[in-house]
């Protein structure tokens, strides 16, 4: 068996089944977030939709990237638990490690995707122009993913129903993309809350990936904030793997 | 002597309070269709389900083809030889037939013979069918084709009839028998009377987490079904010491079944004349030659469907 034909025929596979078949999916994971990129521009910019877009592109983004982790992969995996399709697939000689590997490239290429749309948009439509380094961009992006998938398969891990991954992966996402600079500025809060809100993974990440798309920032001038989201990878990892069960 | 395909000694399993298998010893010879025959709950599928490593024994030991699930490095050589029909499964409802069976021909790195292998389960005109948009013997049949995919030593089948059609019954029946022509050894699980006496060359009856009798059909009907059954109906009938010693009796409120021992005409004229002397009418007066079902409740004191109750026991 060739272990990475596998994952690439997986991965396909999920892309298909999970994507490009689920017409509610589409929806949710491209026409939301380009709908909520034209309502807050246009809404929120008071005018000046070029600077708001330019705000609100990164941080769509890295909503999405929370939600990859949460829900694409940690509710994901509970589902695929409570439907015992994962006890079937441990009964297959493949390594384990390439069924989640799989799951998580499938939602890293549908987040590629919708990056490109929402940069599509962005460009077009707002003028929104990238400052960054593509290669910083891409890291950032993948530390990022790395941090919410692994703190996304903790849920997976941990929670045994399908119904309680959904509801924790959905109160994890949507209120955390409101509170981690992602839609609202953090300076609209009051400096006590806002101080607060910064200490969240997903701030640090939102953050440091808008600066470092948008204005061009190096990946060094983020190293604390790097490190810390390394910490969070490395302690979602651990704890995933020591409570995962397959069946 | 040939070692055996399935070895399971004293296998125990507790779910918290439950005690689903309760010391379950047996042993397969290679080549042999095994089945465990028992009522839902008997502790089948739990049993099953410890061979091939989806559930840790609490204690006991099992061994297949002399590999111990419970051990990583036997548990990935074993997942290539065996082969695993689910009954507590699902495969992705988006998935076509076909792209199922491809991806687990990718799984096992054997090529993917997807229409021969749709043929043999006779979903040749359905392999373009979403798996949420099949019927569950559909599905049941796509579940087998994947149990048989990588030509397995062994075959682990779980309830595999049920929910089928009579279609997909003879389907899987056919598949049964053409595994055991190529002399491979078949494990399965079944609540079917007639699915464990045409395909098992053993039963294995479990009743509360316990093997309660293992031989060939025929064994089993000839040790424990008695010479004759008798079937009737009487309202306030009551048998004596003399009426006892007819066979071994069974009742449930007005019915009741005697396996007879000896003579099935001096039985029936023992109990007619018994009931005539009681004044009583008899009715629904059935008398055959006992099969396996009747060996079934002979030896487990219960019907196998559950929705015939549990046939007690006069009290001695």
């Amino acid at each position: 068996m060739n272990v990475f034909r596998v994952l690439i025929a997986q991965t396909r596979a999920n892309f298909q089944w999970y994507f490009l078949r689920d017409g509610e999916m589409i929806f949710w994971s491209l026409a939301i977030p380009v709908f909520f990129l034209f309502i807050f521009s246009y809404a929120l910019g008071g005018g000046n939709t070029k600077q708001t877009s330019t705000f609100l592109i990164p941080g769509l983004i890295g909503a999405q990237v929370l939600s990859s982790g949460f829900w694409g992969v940690g509710a994901m995996l509970a589902t695929f638990r409570e439907k015992k399709l994962l006890r079937r697939i441990y009964l297959t000689p493949i390594p384990p490690w390439t069924f989640f590997a799989s799951l998580v490239l499938y939602r890293m290429s549908l987040l590629a995707l919708q990056a490109m749309v929402l940069a599509f948009f962005g460009s077009l439509v707002f003028h929104v122009r990238f400052a960054g380094d593509p290669g910083s961009i891409a890291l950032i992006l993948l530390l990022g993913a790395a941090t919410f998938v692994s703190l996304g398969t903790v849920i997976g891990a941990v929670v045994r129903s399908t119904e309680s991954a959904n509801n924790i992966a959905s109160v994890l996402t949507v209120p955390l993309a409101f509170l981690s600079d992602a839609y609202i500025p953090i300076d609209r809060f009051p400096a006590a809350i806002g101080n607060t809100l910064r200490l969240l993974p997903s701030t640090q990440f939102i953050d440091a990936f808008r600066g470092i798309s948008m204005h061009g920032a190096s990946l060094a001038s983020y190293g604390p904030w790097i490190g810390i989201l390394c910490l969070w990878t490395i302690a979602g990892t651990a704890v995933s793997a020591r409570y995962f069960r397959w069946v | 002597m040939s070692e055996s395909a399935i070895a399971v000694t004293d296998l125990v399993k507790r779910f918290g309070e439950v005690v689903a298998v309760d010391g379950i010893s047996f042993d397969v010879a290679p080549g042999t269709i095994f089945g465990l025959l028992g009522r839902n709950g008997a502790g089948k599928t739990t049993t099953l389900e410890t061979c091939i490593g989806l559930t840790a024994p609490t204690s006991g030991q099992v061994r297949v083809l002399g590999l111990d699930p419970t051990r990583r490095r036997d548990f990935d050589r074993l997942k290539r030889k065996i082969g695993v029909q689910l009954q507590a499964t699902s495969l992705p409802e988006k998935a076509k037939a076909s792209e199922i069976l491809e991806l687990y021909a990718a799984y096992y790195g054997v090529p993917a013979r997807t229409k021969e292998l749709a043929e043999r389960v006779g979903l040749e005109d359905k392999l373009d069918r979403f798996v949420g948009k099949m019927s569950g013997g559909e599905q049941q049949r796509l579940s087998l084709a994947l149990a048989l995919l990588h030509d397995p030593e062994v075959v682990f089948l779980d309830e595999p009839t049920a929910g089928m059609d009579t279609f997909g019954r003879r389907i899987l029946w056919g598949e049964v028998e053409r595994l055991k022509a190529e002399g491979k050894t078949l494990v399965l699980t079944t609540h079917y009377i007639e699915e464990a006496e045409r395909l098992c060359d053993e039963i294995c009856i479990v009743k509360g987490g316990r093997v309660v009798a293992r031989d060939t059909a025929p064994a089993l009907v000839a040790k424990y079904g008695g010479d004759a059954v008798v079937d009737f109906a009487a309202r306030g009938f009551a048998i004596d010491a003399s009426l006892e010693r007819v066979g071994r009796w069974n009742q449930k409120g007005d019915r009741w079944q005697v396996f007879v021992h000896g003579e099935p005409g001096h039985a029936l004229a023992a109990i007619v004349s018994h009931a005539n002397a009681l004044g009583i009418v008899i009715d629904d007066l059935d008398l055959h030659r006992p099969g396996l079902e009747d060996a079934f409740i002979a030896i487990t004191g219960e019907a196998l469907d559950e929705d015939l109750g549990a046939i007690a026991r006069p009290a001695a």
